[in-house]
């Protein structure tokens, strides 16, 4: 059976739904609010950005492979960075790679622990997310104040001719560019499609799951940095704010739950659609106390009609 | 048929170090097991063919080979390197040994070039520039396709038989010293088989050795320079070429080892037909099969024999109102006919259904054994309106004395008996339904012989009560000593029917594998 071509690219670039949305969504906010912040918008957008693209790698791995630390993680990160890396004198840029490698050690373990133990990923890291939680509120039992002159403040503002926020993105972006020059993307995705066939065909299912966590801790690392440049302090409170959102923004960006379907760039515009539908909401004049509601409806929605425009006609029982 | 290419292969080589030497290779899962001795060696450049009845070895003697399973002793040779075994597929691949595997492999959403490719790198080393990968896939897929699908196109988007040519090309991309094809040409069409064969012959002239699993009678007469024969997880013979005859093979395959005992089911108690009780016209057991006509009798027991996965299950969960692809299922009950169209009016109709999986499907493992018998008939438990544990009880008591149940209290958890009575449990359970058609799905499956015995004269007991059985049964003994008929299914329909008289272990055996010569 042949699909129509625009089913074909829906399906085979699944974020195309989230894009438009995002567009639309893009419209109503400049027509809504004639004083749209573009520069603000921008820099409020990244963390959540950045937080939905570190989701996306362990998904699309499959066996439901839902990293519900990332938002925790991506708040020890931001707190290591303004308490403990800068007043060691490690508070330049030599700083980012250090708490993305811690970021990226989190995710190691989460996956080891998945492996090893043949536990549900949820169960794992919602574990971890307790642990990590509790951990920042050890190191920080109070909001860290960074120091105004950090460079990190220029990822939410200009980073020389660039808008800062567009550089953060793209860190996630660039590291999932090179690893599509290596193997590894194609074993994620044969992983995530078919994990019997993989294992069969010789590829070590193990080792990419593994490193499937560990590089969403490394985009959460960076996160934290990102989300400290734009609020300039270190907050263990935030631990829990990201971290459905970016599942959210995940699903609607048309990475499938069931693993080897979409790429980060669908977290990324997942996040644009979410971050666009809260501050169109924001503008109206519905009582604040419906806003929640209003969103979650929004929310089911679109990932409903995404599923329905982007469905595989010609999947077939195998 | 022309055996010119022997001389061609250099099979007749002697003193040549075999490719692959299997030797003394077991394997258990569990109590049961599944390979008890395995023995045989491949030469270079030899097709070699191993058969075996339904649960006599081969797809864990695949599996041991390929590396997804760790065999408990023994050891395994390729290319001079001996070895106790794999320790993963990649080990197994690295060993020069690939397998192409009976269910099709593939990952749906990449595309044919990557899954065709799929393995072949390291964890982020790429082995191949994308140029070559893209030469050497078009020209495998040109060898065994006549009209290849575009290496960008989604392995999910092709049919069955394009899929599988896909799985067998992964496995000659990685230039293996030994290529095993576990029931590989069942999903091909017939074209790509035969292109298959021709490829086959010309990797075996520069010196693989091939294993082939295959339970298709004329493809071993057609390829296979030698034929290994498992029986019961044991390696009983090898055959040389044309050294062999059909009747040897199946004789071999199903050695003389009588399971039922003739007395339990004497001549005597064989019983006439009665009416009609369920009336099956044009079913068809999968979308493209051919359409089956089967009347049930009351007072019959049905047999439903074959090779595993040729349409029998299907079937039978048709019969139970359980999804047929068009086509229909009546129940006759005199001038009542109901059509069967889910399981919840088939339980109405009385059609009592006993699946295959008795863990899976049957058990309710948390529960009692009285709770697990008296769960689906519940109402009769009822006293004012409340149900009653006594009453429960007391109708199990009954079934208990008649199949013959043993186990300390009714009320002890059902994971504390042995699988032959839970299955007892369970049949119980449908039997206090009143069934007046009972659908039993491998029902003798891992239980011991005097369970087994118990059942069949149960069995016989109650089809002289006029009770209508259809039963799918991987034993040929119960076959041939329990069933009044059986139905053999090949390839999704009734390749042959037997009656209780005509019906002979070689001739059922031969029909399983579609030889029209003895079956005739």
């Amino acid at each position: 059976m042949m699909t129509s071509v625009p089913a074909r690219i829906l399906r085979k670039h699944t974020f195309i739904f989230a894009l438009g949305l995002s567009v639309v969504l893009l419209l109503v906010n400049v027509l809504i609010q004639p004083t749209f912040g573009w520069a603000s918008q921008l820099a409020s957008f990244a963390p959540l950005a950045l937080v939905a693209m570190a989701s996306a790698p362990s998904i699309i791995s499959g066996r439901g492979g839902i990293d519900i630390s990332i938002g925790p993680v991506m708040t020890l990160c931001a707190i290591v960075f303004v308490g403990y890396l800068a007043p060691a004198g490690l508070g330049g840029i030599e700083a980012l790679p250090l708490v993305m490698l811690l970021g990226g050690a989190i995710g190691t373990l989460n996956g080891l622990i998945i492996i090893w133990l043949r536990l549900a990923p949820i169960v794992v890291t919602l574990g971890m997310y307790f642990i990590v939680i509790g951990i920042n509120l050890k190191l920080a039992p109070s909001p860290l104040r960074l120091d105004d002159t950090s460079w990190a403040t220029s990822l939410a503002g200009m980073v020389g001719p660039l808008p800062g926020p567009l550089v953060s993105i793209s860190i996630p972006l660039v590291i999932w560019g090179l690893l599509g020059l290596t193997a590894f993307r194609r074993n994620l995705y044969a992983v995530g499609g078919n994990d019997a066939t993989a294992f069969t065909a010789g590829v070590n299912v193990s080792a990419v799951r593994v490193l499937a966590f560990a590089i969403g801790g490394v985009f959460a690392g960076a996160a934290g940095v990102v989300l400290v440049g734009l609020v300039r302090t270190a907050d263990a409170s935030s631990s829990t704010a990201y971290t459905l959102v970016a599942i959210a923004a995940v699903a609607l960006g048309g990475i499938s739950l069931a693993g080897g379907a979409g790429g980060i760039i669908g977290g990324l515009f997942g996040a644009l659609a979410i971050f666009l539908v809260q501050s169109v909401l924001a503008d109206t004049d519905l009582p604040q106390t419906w806003l929640p509601a209003v969103y979650g409806a929004l929310l089911i929605a679109s990932v409903t009609v995404g599923a329905i425009v982007s469905r595989d006609h010609t999947r077939r029982k195998q | 048929m022309d055996r010119a290419r022997a001389s061609l292969t250099g099979t007749s080589t002697s003193g040549e170090r075999p490719i692959l030497i299997v030797s003394s290779i077991r394997k258990a899962f569990g109590p049961t097991r599944a390979v008890r001795d395995a023995s045989f060696d491949v030469r270079r450049g030899e097709i070699h063919a191993l058969m075996g009845e339904n649960g006599s070895g081969k797809s864990t003697l695949v599996k041991i080979l390929s590396g997804v399973h760790v065999p408990d002793s023994g050891t395994i040779t390729v290319g001079g390197a001996e070895r106790w075994s794999f320790t993963s597929p990649n080990d197994a691949l690295g060993a020069g040994v690939a397998t192409v595997f009976q269910e099709v492999l593939a990952a749906p959403n990449l595309t044919v070039l990557d899954n065709l490719w799929l393995g072949a790198d390291g964890l982020f080393r790429t082995v191949q520039g994308r140029r070559e990968r893209q030469r050497l896939a078009k020209s495998v897929l040109a060898e065994l396709l006549e009209n290849p699908p575009e290496l960008d196109a989604l392995v999910g988007d092709l049919d069955l038989s394009d899929r599988q040519a896909c799985a067998i090309a992964r496995a000659m991309l990685r230039n293996p010293l030994l290529l095993v094809l576990d029931e590989a040409t069942s999903a091909l069409d017939f074209d790509t088989r035969t292109r298959l064969f021709a490829m086959l012959r010309a990797r075996v002239a520069d010196g693989v050795g091939i294993i082939l699993i295959t339970h298709r009678m004329d493809e071993v007469r057609e390829i296979a320079d030698r034929v290994t024969v498992l029986r019961a997880g044991e390696t009983v013979d090898t055959l040389d070429g044309d050294a062999w005859t059909i009747e040897e093979l199946v004789r071999l395959m199903t050695g003389d080892a009588h399971l039922v005992d003739t007395a339990a089911t004497p001549e005597a108690t064989r019983r006439t037909p009665g009416a009609p009780v369920l009336e099956v016209r044009d079913l068809r057991v999968a979308a493209d099969s051919s359409p089956v006509d089967f009347t049930l009798h009351a007072g019959e027991i049905v047999g439903l024999a074959g090779l595993e996965g040729q349409g029998q299950d299907a079937f039978l969960r048709a019969l139970a109102g359980r999804g047929a692809n068009g086509g229909s299922v009546v129940r006759v009950a005199g001038d009542v006919r109901t059509p069967l169209s889910s399981p919840s009016v088939s339980h109405r109709a009385g059609v009592a259904y006993v699946p295959r999986e008795r863990r899976a499907e049957s058990i309710f493992d948390w529960m009692s054994i009285v709770d697990n018998f008296a769960t689906p008939t519940l109402t009769a438990d009822r006293r004012g309106g409340l149900l009653s544990g006594r009453a429960a009880s007391e109708r199990f008591a009954e079934y208990r004395a008649l199949l013959r149940i043993k186990l300390g209290k009714p009320s002890d958890g059902i994971t504390t008996l042995s699988g032959g009575n839970q299955q007892k449990v369970i049949i119980a359970r449908w039997l206090a339904a009143s069934p007046h058609v009972l659908l039993l799905n491998d029902p003798t499956r891992g239980i011991d012989i005097g369970a087994k015995r118990d059942l069949y004269a149960l069995l016989a007991e109650l089809a002289a009560k006029g009770l209508a059985v259809v039963m799918l049964s991987t034993e040929v003994d119960e076959h041939l000593e329990l069933m009044d008929r059986v139905l053999v299914f090949s390839d999704y329909r009734v390749s042959a029917e037997f009656t209780h008289r005509d019906v002979s272990r070689e001739a059922l055996v031969a029909s399983f594998f579609g030889d029209e010569q003895v079956t005739a």
